[in-house]
């Protein structure tokens, strides 16, 4: 067979995913990492014409932005050119010589990640001597490379494999025996490198420079004994270490969490938004057989670019470990409860409700930052029911503790509550703290507590002290992702499920809303909080069939129109956090993603 | 078959005025009768009025409706046919299939092409090899690889394919014969069947479900002796063959329940679709072997055998003779088959070999995107058909360029056969419905998909 075509099922995968998997709008004006995006894709912000030139590629007139990169400017265009060390979101070294084209006029090949465009430049990527070129790189690539492929972690995902398929596709003329390496080497707390599997593209070199702005990485010794390493008695240690796996081409960097345990091939992947602080970072869960396996960064350029942080990445594990997984009524007051049904839960939950409010009493809802913007919607609808029959609400906003000591200036902030936004808006301005909370339990002024989301800013032992507290009250419903001290003196305790479980949205500390998707289903009884409000709210007689409790999407829409009815459509999200919401889009609806039609990553 | 074996068949005459190959040969007509002329006094026999049924006392009867199926003992085929009768007439039948229905289509699209050889054995199950080798000159057309499939592997899969087309006619017929009370045929014929399996287990390693055939090529190479031994086979099989045919053509039960019974003209078929032994019993030579020549078809002689009347007996004739061929292109296979590579050399389609798979990082890859990803296909959709043991069977395959399927169609043979049943049966009695339907060859698994 004659060269394969660029295959457009690769292509058009990647499309779909990046239609589906970013429910914000494209950037507005292009951030740091500008020269990633297309030249000439975004007529809005496109230069001036005088800028814009014309180059001959493959014989095909092409428009781009003067001085733009070759090679972005051939892979915009849909002309495939091999590549290894390049990177959108990382300067360009050109030490892998893989992208290496034809510029009619210059004697020898160029790298095209090198190369800026310019007028009537004409460029042949796919010339015999081109492709002679390209194929005798992979085949210097490969001559040290270790048969590795059935034990190595990056097989089904990896960029050499994909780019030998695509373009070598013969075997090797060399017999000399191959150069061996470490085979394990532990770089640093979260990951292990193979030297022999390395080809040395410095991507994650460049990675920690860039990205994380620690210079941990450096390439030792020369020719075929080059190698990765750490300066001695130093580690590759900061916030951002994992992204070194994603870039790595080949399997030579692995995640200690992720070596071993499953193979690309067998994910599924679902899109979603990390749920570990207020940044938001976009992340594709990777999961199969039920369980979450990996998170890795999605690319947004308005958020997090192509990156995410380490400890990020380990937020999947709350999702399998401490959880409530069945409903319990009855307990507080030092009473054990009993393991109950939901059905029972909820309608226990709906008489002492209806009892409470209708003898106007003052009732406690707690908004969790932790919980989606619908739950957190369909809370504030139904604090405005009890209201009307009698009850006087107090709205608090709870979630986790801030973390001054961890934010920093590239993507980790101190809230670690992914949507203290959107808490804010729907719990409304008169609502309190979790301090007002505490304050107002040892006050003795309210008899009832509705908390949709358990967690409290408290350690552990303050949650325990604080626990008591709640036994004064005449009603107590916590709906609870994790078993907590707190949770058990619930008189109703109603397993919800976690972030990975449902669909929704988080508003981050940019206002931008964003789309959660449902990527396992959650463990034992557990449903979303939204369902667990929408049935309460039924059982009591607060709410019947309205939208919100038809589906997460219905609540999304419904929500949506009341908080973005007076404002413009598309108003900028940085004006408030209700524009956010003007602009919020719940996307289209698709199943996972599986990785053996991924072809690539990294 | 060697010259002794046609020396052999020449001499004993087994089959009643059956014309040998050398007969047909020498007559060189492209399409001869399959039907055969019996001697004058058998056939004074078999139309002695005296012999003939007495009329029927009518009784009033009155339509009644009933179940044929899908269960039922006398069918070779999970088929519901719902049977408007009048006493023992047919008078309407509704004929339904889909009772194997296996999503084949839909799967292919789920699999890799060549992980869609174990479905295409699961189509016509009783000439596993014929269905292997039409999806793969599907792909290889698409691929643009026919011309340079290697001579060998091309060779190989015509003797594949000519021994399944002979274990498909051999089970049609042994059922049918077992169908209308001859169980000894039954026995005889499954027993060369049973041979000629094991031949085909000795090289695929299964006796049914081979999954032999590879694009670009085949599997692995024809074991040890393979050749001497399918001749000893076929001289076996060819003097069974021949015991089967007396006890079947000169049978006068047999003749009764098979002549005139199921009768199709040559027109109402080809509007029907048909293609095939059936087709080719209405006196239709259509084959697609002679007609549109692959693989080296072209470099056989063999003859086309037709019937004239294309009724139920005709139907075993034209099968009983096309044993008889597909030995003449196997005998002529096995002289002219040359030596060579059986699987083209073609990293991104074909396999690399085990050796260098785990020994050299570039044979790892290949073998591991081959698996994981698949043959990458161009985008294109294509058509290929075949002679497969009911008929042309075709393969229609969109391709959008990755490593599976975008779309995956069969025309099944069987199919398009089974709709013309209701027709074939209309007025025959609830008896004939069996014979008919057996030698429709309606396969299930080809049928449902």
């Amino acid at each position: 067979m004659a060269e394969t075509p660029p295959s457009p099922m690769k292509s058009s995968i990647a499309a779909a995913l990046r239609e589906t998997q970013s429910p914000s709008p494209p950037p507005v004006a292009p951030p740091a990492a500008a020269s990633a995006a297309p030249a000439g894709s975004a007529p809005s912000s496109a230069p001036p014409p005088s800028d814009i030139v014309t180059i001959k590629l493959d014989g095909r007139d092409v428009q781009a932005k003067k001085g733009a990169n070759l090679l972005e400017v051939c892979l915009s265009n849909g002309v495939d050119v091999s590549y290894f060390c390049y990177h959108p979101g990382l300067s360009s070294p050109a030490v892998c010589r893989q992208c290496l084209v034809e510029v009619v006029g210059q004697p020898k090949l160029v790298p095209a990640c090198f190369t800026p465009i310019a007028d009537k430049m004409e460029v042949n990527t796919a010339t015999p001597r081109v492709l002679g070129i390209r194929r005798q790189m992979l085949e210097f690539t490969l001559v040290n490379h270790p048969v590795d492929c059935p034990i190595c972690d990056k097989a089904g995902e990896c960029t050499l494999q994909k780019q030998y398929q695509d373009w070598d596709h013969v075997g090797s003329r060399s017999s000399i025996p191959k150069v061996h390496k470490p085979k394990m080497q532990d770089l640093g707390p979260h990951i292990v490198l193979d030297a022999e599997r390395c080809i040395l593209c410095t991507r994650c070199i460049r990675v920690c420079d860039e990205v994380a702005g620690e210079k941990q990485l450096t390439m030792a010794w020369r020719g075929d004994r080059e190698q990765l390493t750490v300066a001695p008695g130093h580690q590759l240690d900061n916030p951002y270490s994992l992204n070194t796996v994603d870039v790595c081409p080949v399997g030579a960097l692995t995640s200690k969490d992720f070596r071993f345990t499953m193979r690309a091939w067998e994910l599924f992947s679902t899109s979603s938004v990390c749920p570990g602080c207020a940044t938001g970072c976009n992340v594709e869960v990777h999961h199969a057989q039920g369980e979450i396996w990996r998170l890795v960064p999605r690319e947004n350029l308005q958020v997090n670019k192509y990156w995410m942080c380490d400890e990020g990445r380990f937020t999947y594990k709350n999702v399998r470990h401490k959880r409530l997984t069945s409903a319990r009524i009855g307990g507080g007051r030092g009473q054990p409860a009993q393991i109950t049904s939901i059905d029972k839960a909820v309608a226990f939950a709906a008489e002492r409700l209806d009892r409470l409010a209708s003898g106007g009493g003052t009732i406690g809802l707690v908004f969790s930052a932790q919980t989606t913007n619908e739950a957190l919607f369909a809370l504030s609808q139904v604090a405005q029911k009890l209201s009307t029959r009698g009850a006087t609400i107090r709205t608090y906003v709870t979630g986790t503790a801030a973390r001054p000591e961890r934010a920093d200036k590239i993507l980790r902030s101190a809230d670690t509550n992914p949507n203290a936004a959107g808490a804010k808006l729907f719990a409304g301005t008169g609502a309190g703290d979790a301090s007002a909370l505490l304050s107002d339990l040892k006050a003795g002024k309210l008899k009832g507590l509705w908390m949709a989301g358990g967690d409290l800013p408290l350690t552990e032992q303050a949650l325990f002290d604080a626990a008591p507290l709640v036994d004064g009250l005449e009603l107590f419903i916590c709906q609870a992702v994790h078993d907590s001290p707190l949770l058990r003196r619930a008189q109703v305790q109603l397993p919800a499920a976690a972030w990975a479980e449902v669909d929704g949205s988080f508003t981050n500390n940019k206002n931008l809303v964003q789309r959660l998707r449902k990527a396992v289903t959650p463990q034992g009884d557990a449903r979303s909080h939204l369902e667990l409000i929408g049935q309460i709210a039924k059982k009591a007689n607060l709410a019947q069939s309205e939208k919100w409790q038809v589906s997460a999407r219905q609540a999304f829409l419904q929500m949506v129109a009341s908080v973005s009815s007076s404002l413009p459509a598309g108003a900028d999200p940085a004006q408030s956090v209700a524009a956010g919401f003007a602009s919020a889009d719940w996307g289209r609806e698709y199943l996972p993603v599986q990785l053996r039609f991924a072809n690539s990553r990294g | 078959m060697s010259t002794t074996t046609q020396s052999k068949t020449g001499s004993k005459k087994l089959a009643l005025g059956m014309p040998t190959p050398e007969e047909i040969t020498a007559g060189g007509i492209p399409g001869i009768s399959a039907r055969p002329k019996l001697p004058p006094d058998l056939m004074a026999k078999l139309n002695n009025e005296e012999l003939e049924e007495v009329e029927d006392i009518e009784l009033p009867t009155e339509p009644m409706t009933i179940n044929m199926g899908p269960s039922h003992p006398a069918t070779h085929g999970t088929v519901r046919i719902i049977l408007t009768i009048d006493g023992e007439t047919v008078r309407d039948s509704d004929v339904q299939v889909g009772y194997l229905h296996r999503c084949f289509e839909k799967e292919a699209e789920a699999a890799t092409y060549t992980q869609v050889f174990p479905y295409t054995d699961r189509l016509n199950y009783v000439s596993p090899l014929l269905n292997n080798v039409g999806f793969a000159l599907a792909v290889e057309k698409l691929l643009g690889i026919v011309d340079r499939l290697p001579e060998r592997a091309s060779y190989i899969r015509v003797i594949v394919g000519e021994i399944s087309r002979i274990t498909d006619h051999l089970t049609c017929l042994g059922a049918s014969a077992m169908e209308v009370g001859g169980f000894t045929p039954f026995l005889w014929m499954i027993k060369v069947r049973e041979w000629l399996w094991e031949l085909l287990e000795e090289l695929t390693g299964a006796r049914l479900t081979h999954s032999y055939v590879r694009i670009g090529g085949v599997a692995q190479d024809l074991p040890e002796h393979f050749i001497e031994k399918l001749r000893a086979v076929l001289e076996k099989s060819v003097e069974v063959l021949g015991e089967c045919e007396s006890l079947l053509v000169k049978n006068r039960i047999f003749r009764d329940r098979m002549d005139g019974v199921g009768t199709i003209s040559a027109e109402d078929a080809i509007a029907w679709g048909w293609t095939g032994p059936c087709l080719r019993s209405t006196g239709v030579p259509y084959d697609v072997r002679k007609d549109h020549p692959y693989l080296v078809y072209d470099r056989f002689e063999f003859d086309v055998p037709v019937g004239s009347v294309g009724d139920n007996y005709d139907r075993v004739a034209v099968r009983l003779e096309e044993i008889r061929q597909s030995m003449r292109i196997l005998d002529q296979a096995c002289k002219q088959i040359p030596a060579g590579p059986v699987l083209l050399d073609e990293p991104r389609i074909c396999m690399p070999p085990k050796n260098a798979v785990y020994n050299t990082i570039e044979s790892m890859i290949g073998h591991f995107k081959l698996i994981v990803d698949g043959i990458k296909v161009p985008p294109g959709e294509v058509y290929s058909y075949t002679e497969g043991g009911n008929g042309e069977l075709g393969f229609y395959i969109v391709s959008d360029g990755s490593g599976r399927p975008y779309r995956c169609h069969v025309r099944a043979p069987s199919f398009i056969h089974t709709q013309a049943l209701s027709k074939l049966i209309l007025g025959a009695g609830i008896a004939d419905i069996i014979p008919t339907f057996g030698l429709i060859n309606m396969i299930g698994g080809e049928c449902d998909r």
